[in-house]
């Protein structure tokens, strides 16, 4: 009969599938690159499934507050994803909130090819002693200029502070954009949270060459020391004073500062290395020239920072553990750093072929510049956070009632700083 | 032979409408499960430390949470700057919405009634952050719609959102434009519901309009009052939208109205802390809520 004769294949078939079934794993990543890290990790998971094609890799994008909130309640009650991945200091909040990232220094061990990564690299992976994360996309930010508009006033890209306060006022004054109009600014800058006004010091200071912005390793506030006294009075100057930025600044933050630099507002910027493949295709269209952050004072060695390091993390309570590990471990590769490159704009080797990336990726690609990294305050420091806000808090105040004597508010500040990280230590 | 004992009246009246029950348990289950545990779980992490609040079994810490944001004077500020807005908008959008409907229900704008009607109720449909992006350019100091016109007129600049001075001026404005409609709706409904034989009767006994819209309308307005009010009061004290579209809490925190404050701690891992500041404005909401119907049930309104 027919169904005797079927029915043993049928049967195996059905046990075959069965068997395929049990050993596929899904590896699910949580992120917040948006529809750069789906399209990376999409790519990952075609490169990956070459070697390993009983695993598919899915990756789910959150905005970065509501990726805190999900990472943390997910490891705490044992439904965490296979991987997270995100900033660094992310990631050590995470580890404090639910002590359940894992170590990886055994998994970075037995990886052969990593010459390309540096002490610094691996220094910031680090966390009272355990390896956090492996990392995979090192953070640039430069300082960028409209090509067109430094054009049009007969500027060449700012190299001091100086020439930036120079080209603001023209980028003002001197209609770069040919519109008619007195609506452009010199300069894009957020103000509006914790975080907004003194990531753009950061910027400044580190891009000066210095190396601490607020506290040093010893917990000793450095801000009224000379040149980071310069630093913090001359950009709290653009808002008071010198009013190169939009007035509506103070509300702003990373959404509204893109839309300043995007819609054409503002002629000098941020410019992550994240940021340059959609300004190359679309919003600059390519208008834009990057460079180191200008130095404040001669003999300044200015530089691109590095703003900090992208990297994945496993969790303890992972439901796939073994081949997140594995995973983990191939982002290191030069298929996925190249794929991570053309998707992200960042890596951190680059041993591969870049011949078609524009003038704007290869400076981050392949810099050629001065770098100079953040010193990850938050990793040494535990007070760091309230202190942080205390000082942002305070500088708001300044911005909406500005002192006349700005180097008794900077000795006031440090001092109150000082005695809040004193406290907080103790 | 012991009597049977008679069945408790509440016993009686829910075998008496059981198949009413019936239906309405899988909602009742509904509200209990998304509606009222959410809340009671928030309160119990109130009292949890923020590193362990979401564990399986948080460590609980007393009030230490709430001792710490009631030692923290922009938590006190914020709790004031919310309950200056919502005093504010309260009487405002429940007079604003008085005034319109009075004057729609009255003969003044016949012509035009639809539209008008229309035009009040439409931003209450719109999502609330195309709205607000919107406002947001209005207020732009340097494109922004408020200042052109009032350049054209030769007046003073309005701050907006920039200033400290003129950003609670410029979100009641925004807030009045996006809620007024609804609770002037809710007051044309009433209005249907007014016995016009008492205002004919006042008129006979010759009092003024005005006597007459006191006297004999505004009592009969009291349901509606009553509900627009303590809606208002809800809505208000709980503002957020508004701040995390245009200003985010500031400039220098003067918009930083407790539910944004208590979002920001959230977003910095301090869950314990922004569940004590819920739960106080959760506490803050059912204590004014209840003061002021209490006081307008109360209002001798003849």
């Amino acid at each position: 009969m027919q169904v005797k004769k079927w029915l043993p294949a049928a049967s195996a078939a059905l046990l075959m599938s069965a068997a395929t079934a049990a050993s596929a794993e899904t590896l699910v990543v949580w992120h917040d690159l948006g529809d750069n890290g789906i399209n990376w990790f999409n790519e990952l998971n075609e490169l990956y499934q070459k070697e390993n094609p009983d695993i598919t890799i899915e990756s789910v994008s959150f905005p970065t507050d509501q990726w805190f909130g999900k990472v943390i309640a997910a490891i705490n009650t044992d439904s965490a994803p296979d991987l997270i991945y995100n900033n660094y200091e992310r990631v050590i909040r995470i580890q404090n909130q639910t002590g359940k990232v894992m170590d990886l220094r055994d998994e970075f061990a037995s990886i052969s090819d990593k010459a390309f990564l540096s002490e610094a690299d691996i220094a910031v992976a680090t966390y009272e002693d355990q390896m956090i994360i492996l990392p995979i996309q090192r953070v640039q930010m430069g300082f960028g200029a409209r090509t067109s508009w430094l054009d049009a006033v007969g500027e060449s890209f700012p190299q001091t502070w100086e020439d930036v306060l120079r080209v603001s006022q023209k980028f003002q004054n001197d209609d770069p954009d040919g519109n008619g109009k007195a609506d452009t600014f010199g300069i894009a800058i957020e103000a509006a949270n914790p975080r907004d006004l003194v990531h753009m010091l950061d910027l400044y200071t580190f891009g000066t060459g210095l190396r601490h912005t607020l506290l040093d390793p010893d917990g000793k506030i450095v801000i009224n020391e000379p040149r980071h006294r310069e630093v913090l009075v001359e950009v709290m100057k653009l808002f008071t004073s010198y009013n190169y930025v939009a007035p509506d600044s103070v509300n702003h933050s990373f959404a509204e500062m893109y839309q300043v630099i995007e819609g054409g507002r503002a002629g000098m910027f941020r410019v992550g290395d994240w940021n340059v493949k959609k300004w190359d295709a679309e919003a600059l269209e390519g208008d834009f020239t990057i460079g180191s952050w200008p130095a404040f004072a001669s003999g300044d060695k200015n530089a691109v920072v590095i703003g900090g390091m992208r990297g994945v993390a496993v969790p303890e309570n992972a439901p796939n553990k073994d081949a997140s590990l594995a995973f983990a471990k191939f982002l290191l590769t030069k298929d996925a750093q190249a794929a991570s490159l053309n998707n992200v704009g960042a890596a951190v080797r680059g041993d591969f072929e870049m011949a078609d990336l524009s003038d704007n990726r290869l400076f981050f690609a392949k810099p050629a510049h001065n770098l100079n990294a953040y010193d990850f305050p938050e990793s040494i420091n535990s007070a760091y956070p309230e202190v942080e806000a205390e000082y942002h808090a305070r500088l708001l105040g300044a911005i909406d009632n500005p002192p006349d004597d700005w180097d008794a508010f900077v000795d006031g500040l440090a001092a109150d700083l000082q005695k809040l990280a004193d406290e907080k230590k103790s | 032979m012991t009597r049977a004992q008679p069945m408790p009246v509440w016993a009686h009246e829910m075998w008496r409408y059981r198949v009413l029950y019936l239906f309405v348990l899988p909602f009742a289950a509904l509200v209990v499960l998304f509606g009222l545990w959410p809340i009671v779980q928030s309160i119990i992490l109130s009292f949890a430390s923020s590193s362990t609040a979401f564990r399986l079994s948080p460590d609980y810490v007393g009030l230490e949470n709430f001792q710490t944001i009631f030692a923290d004077r922009r938590f006190i500020a914020s709790l004031r700057v919310t309950l200056l807005y919502t005093a504010i908008s309260v009487v405002l959008n429940v007079a604003f919405a008085l005034g319109y409907a009075v004057l729609l229900n009255s003969g003044y704008l016949k012509r035009g009634n639809t539209f008008f009607r229309l035009a009040v109720f439409l931003p209450v449909i719109t999502p609330d952050v195309a709205g607000f992006i919107v406002w947001k350019w209005m207020y732009n100091q340097n494109f922004g719609a408020v200042n052109a016109v009032l350049g054209s007129l030769g007046l003073p600049m309005f701050g907006g959102i920039a200033d400290t001075d003129t950003v609670l001026t410029a979100l009641v404005a925004a807030e009045l434009w996006k809620h007024v409609g609804f609770y002037t709706i809710i007051f044309l409904t009433n209005m249907q519901l007014l016995d016009p034989a008492l205002d004919e009767a006042a008129k006979i006994d010759g009092a003024t309009a005005w006597r007459r819209f006191w006297h004999v309308t505004l009592p009969q307005l009291r349901p509606a009052i009553t509900i627009n009010a303590v809606f208002a009061l809800i809505q208000f004290l709980k503002t957020f939208t508004v701040v995390i579209v245009m200003t985010k809490g500031g400039p220098n925190f003067s918009t930083n109205f407790i539910s944004y404050y208590a979002f920001q701690k959230f977003d910095q891992a301090a869950y314990g802390e922004a569940m004590a500041m819920a739960t106080t404005l959760f506490v803050l909401v059912l204590f004014l809520t209840y003061f002021l119907y209490w006081v307008l049930e109360r209002t001798d309104w003849r």
